[in-house]
């Protein structure tokens, strides 16, 4: 029997998906920050969570800059996903008329959100790398999600011009539609 | 918009509503009124064709320009 995969049960898939990684994403967040209060309030041993009982004991300053960056990238992470959950929820993709406002501004606010996340995760790897050259032990970057800081950025300039041949496109509709 | 759309004067002239043109042409109803109220950015050929076929009149008749006032 032939399967075949309609883009409606495209949209449900990647609903589904969007809905997990979304879930992840805020996990993630909710990780850096409980971890930064934890360890500073509590229990410095849990600084070992993140590998950075040694960045801790040098300074707690350091390390809850160190946190923050990485919560503000998680936090940007989840946005990012919870633009494209509520776009896939609120059914604004019309495929008769793919061409909406509303979907100018979804791929713009991506493009923008890509950017940030580009930035911060360039700050907290440039960060964490500095700390490193100062003779702390620091884990790798990708324990501490800041990786992909390029693909990031590589992305959202991509979003960037794809959010301009959209409005393009919702002008040349609203043309067409008027043309009797 | 300094074009006018003279249909409806036209179709006084002939005496045929809205619907009865709407039918001839084979436009909508709504795009009729979107010819007529001026919102329409263009004007196929194929549809002015068909618009002075049914009313029996020129192009010119249809359409008019007036000079924007500054």
């Amino acid at each position: 029997m032939e399967i075949r995969i309609t883009t409606k049960m495209m949209l449900q898939i990647l609903h589904v998906l969007s809905w997990i990684i979304f879930i992840g994403l805020c996990v993630e967040a909710g990780s850096f920050l409980f971890n930064a209060i934890f360890t500073v309030a509590f229990n410095p041993l849990a600084a070992d969570y993140f590998k950075l009982t040694e960045l801790y004991q040098y300074d707690y300053g350091f390390f809850l800059t160190q946190l923050c960056l990485g919560f503000i990238v998680a936090v940007l992470k989840a946005l990012l996903f919870f633009l494209i959950v509520k776009i896939l929820h609120d059914k604004k993709l019309d495929f008769s008329k793919p061409f909406s406002q509303a979907l100018v501004k979804f791929v713009s606010n991506l493009a923008y959100l890509t950017i940030f996340i580009s930035f911060f995760s360039n700050w907290g790897a440039n960060y964490a790398k500095w700390l490193a050259s100062k003779g702390i032990n620091m884990p790798d970057i990708a324990d501490l999600k800041l990786d992909g800081a390029d693909i990031w950025l590589f992305m959202g300039v991509v979003l960037l011009v794809i959010a301009q041949i959209f409005k393009k496109g919702v002008e040349m509709q609203t043309e067409n539609e008027l043309t009797i | 918009m300094p074009i006018i759309v003279n249909v409806d004067v036209m179709m006084a002239k002939r005496k045929m509503s809205l619907n009865e043109l709407s039918e001839k042409v084979d436009l909508t109803l709504s795009n009729l009124s979107i010819l007529k109220t001026g919102k329409a950015k263009a004007i196929r050929f194929s549809t002015l064709e068909a618009i002075c076929k049914a009313l029996d009149c020129q192009p010119g008749d249809i359409l008019e320009y007036v000079a924007e006032e500054k």
